[in-house]
């Protein structure tokens, strides 16, 4: 063993001396490999992310007709979006749409992966099963609820009138369109939640839960002073991820309610692809993308603080 | 027991939820034209028919739609899968100035929401004469995808011991096929997590196809999904029929690798 390893110090010795040819070896030539290996990253990420990014701050400063910029107008059209009531609303669903779908999928998403670290038998389908609508795309999710929640035909409004409620046109009803839209999403959302929660609970070393049970702790205890400090960071990071997912959420809105009735469902992110590929407001659509891009970078922010002061206690 | 026989029954309610949907699309697109609209709804088809997957498969574009998904899917996980790769070889095994800047500064730019840039790309797109192409579809949902592949290859790499690379060195190799002949091969389960990864965000993605293309011949299925409900007259049956054929590929995929998918996930990539 102890022969082997001289061996592997030996030739890591070589090699440094073959990869770094000495100080004064051509930088270039030093490092060419690997610049040539990050090259493709850099160009495509510089080309299609930062660049946009960075056009897009640009465009947002100018008044314009289609693609063509007629005059710059500075922070004119941010001003235009601050004493747009529309903009608040659309603000404040947003919000309530990402707020509100976290609060079931969080709690939702720890509970079912919670159960599904019992050992049952049969547990590898029954996970299968409860994380399927994970791979299902926002499109489809759109069509499947559209279908099911129909106010005519569909059974999810059949089920209410069972248990007396009226007829329901949940989603063309501007008290019901929003919470509809959320329970719709926490379907789509939860297993992502799960799969990432199911990952953390599989940490818990068993000895800690041997121990545990040794001593007789109540399920409650249990979970309080094992469970959730294992899961807490990755409930964190999972928060993070769902807030951004939902912000950012435009085609399941589009398609499922595309912001009706009357814009009970527009979401900011919903009314800057209409200002941008349905009015072609350029610009303006653009300075939307700025915000929601600013509100990303704060909630990340926040969370990333959290989640430091969290790892420093 | 008793505790046991609780978890069941919970797990087979959340079970029933997940699953209960699609088997509502699924049932709808068995039935024949009448028994769609009945109510109240009937979940079992009393004459079940293939005859919506035939209108979906013979009378409409949707096969063009599934052949352009594919091709742009094919298209993204190669192109993925060679940017990333190196990029995350060189992140997990060079040493060059910058390195931390270059890898921190790649990862960030999965933090910009597509939904910012999406205006922008438009016009770039216009600008560049490839607007309604294949191309275009392909370099965004690369872009899109590379910082987090990178990220993830870049850590099965990193699982690679090092004394592989090192041997394959002091036998001649350059670091060029050291990578190529050892260190790649090694990594397949990496690749093969981040190729699911990036086939279901393209085959998934609605909104890149939407605005960077127009003609029907372009068309994708979510796209092309989404044309079929704001018609007028949605005929269900037929639209159901297409959900599941769209469905299908996924869901196969998922269940017979279940493995790679979750461990590209727990990587974190989301965008769109």
């Amino acid at each position: 063993m102890k022969a082997r390893s001289g061996v592997y110090a030996e030739s890591r010795a070589r090699i440094r001396l073959f990869a770094h040819p000495g100080r004064s070896g051509n930088f270039w030539r030093r490092y060419a490999q690997a610049y040539l290996f990050m090259s493709p990253a850099v160009v495509l990420v510089a080309a299609i992310s930062l660049y946009p990014i960075a056009y897009a701050a640009y465009l947002s400063l100018f008044r314009t007709r289609y693609l063509e910029r007629l005059a710059f107008v500075g922070l004119g059209n941010y001003q235009r979006l601050y004493l747009d009531s529309a903009f608040w609303q659309n603000l404040s669903h947003s919000l309530l749409y990402v707020f509100g779908s976290l609060l079931l999928v969080l709690p939702f998403g720890l509970i079912v992966a919670i159960l599904l670290n019992q050992p049952v038998g049969g547990r590898g389908l029954l996970r299968a099963l409860i994380i399927l609508p994970w791979v299902i795309s926002q499109t489809i999710i759109a069509l499947l609820w559209s279908w099911l929640l129909n106010p005519d035909f569909g059974p999810a409004i059949y089920l209410l009138q069972q248990f007396g409620s009226a007829k329901l046109t949940l989603l063309s009803d501007v008290r019901t369109a929003l919470p509809t839209l959320i329970g719709v999403n926490v379907w789509g959302s939860y297993p992502m939640a799960t799969v990432l929660l199911l990952a953390a609970l599989q940490t818990i070393p068993q000895e800690l839960k041997d121990a545990a049970r040794v001593d007789g702790t109540s399920r409650w205890q249990h979970f309080v002073h094992i469970t959730f400090p294992f899961v807490q960071p990755t409930l964190l990071v999972a928060t993070i991820l769902l807030t951004l997912l939902y912000f950012n959420m435009v085609t399941l809105v589009l398609i499922l309610t595309g912001g009706g009735p009357v814009g009970a469902t527009e979401v900011l992110s919903l009314r800057a692809f209409k200002e941008g590929f349905d009015f072609w407001r350029i610009g303006f659509a653009a300075s939307l993308g700025m915000v929601i891009f600013l509100f990303n970078i704060l909630f990340s922010l926040l969370y990333i603080r959290l989640l430091r002061q969290e790892s420093l206690q | 027991m008793k505790r046991n026989l609780f978890v069941y029954v919970l797990l087979i309610c959340t079970a029933v939820v997940a699953v209960v949907p699609v088997l509502w699309g699924l049932t709808t697109a068995l039935k024949p034209k009448s028994e769609v609209v009945t109510y109240p709804p009937q979940w079992v088809p009393a004459h079940p028919t293939l005859r919506n997957f035939g209108v979906v498969l013979r009378e409409t574009s949707m096969p063009r739609y599934f052949a352009n998904s594919l091709l742009i899917g094919v298209g993204t996980v190669l192109m993925t899968l060679a940017v990333a790769a190196h990029a995350g070889y060189a992140l997990a095994r060079l040493r060059f100035p910058g390195k931390s800047v270059l890898a921190f500064g790649i990862l960030a730019t999965a933090m910009i929401p597509g939904i910012s840039i999406l205006v922008p790309l438009y016009a770039l797109a216009s600008k560049v004469k490839l607007y309604d192409g294949y191309t275009i579809l392909i370099l965004v949902s690369t872009a899109w995808q590379v910082p987090t592949v990178m990220w993830l290859l870049k850590g099965f790499f990193e699982t690679v011991p090092r004394e592989l690379d090192e041997s394959a060195l002091i036998d001649g190799c350059t670091r060029w096929s050291a990578f190529y002949r050892v260190i790649l091969p090694l990594a397949r389960p990496g690749m093969a997590a981040a190729a699911l990864l990036a086939f279901v965000f393209v085959w998934n993605d609605f909104l890149i196809a939407f605005t960077l293309t127009v003609s029907d011949s372009r068309r994708v299925i979510a796209v092309g999904l989404y044309q079929y409900i704001s018609q007028y007259g949605i005929e269900w049956g037929e639209l159901m029929a297409a959900v599941i054929l769209a469905l299908l590929p996924v869901l196969i995929m998922f269940w017979a690798l279940q493995r790679h998918f979750i461990s590209g996930l727990t990587a974190g990539a989301m965008k769109g």
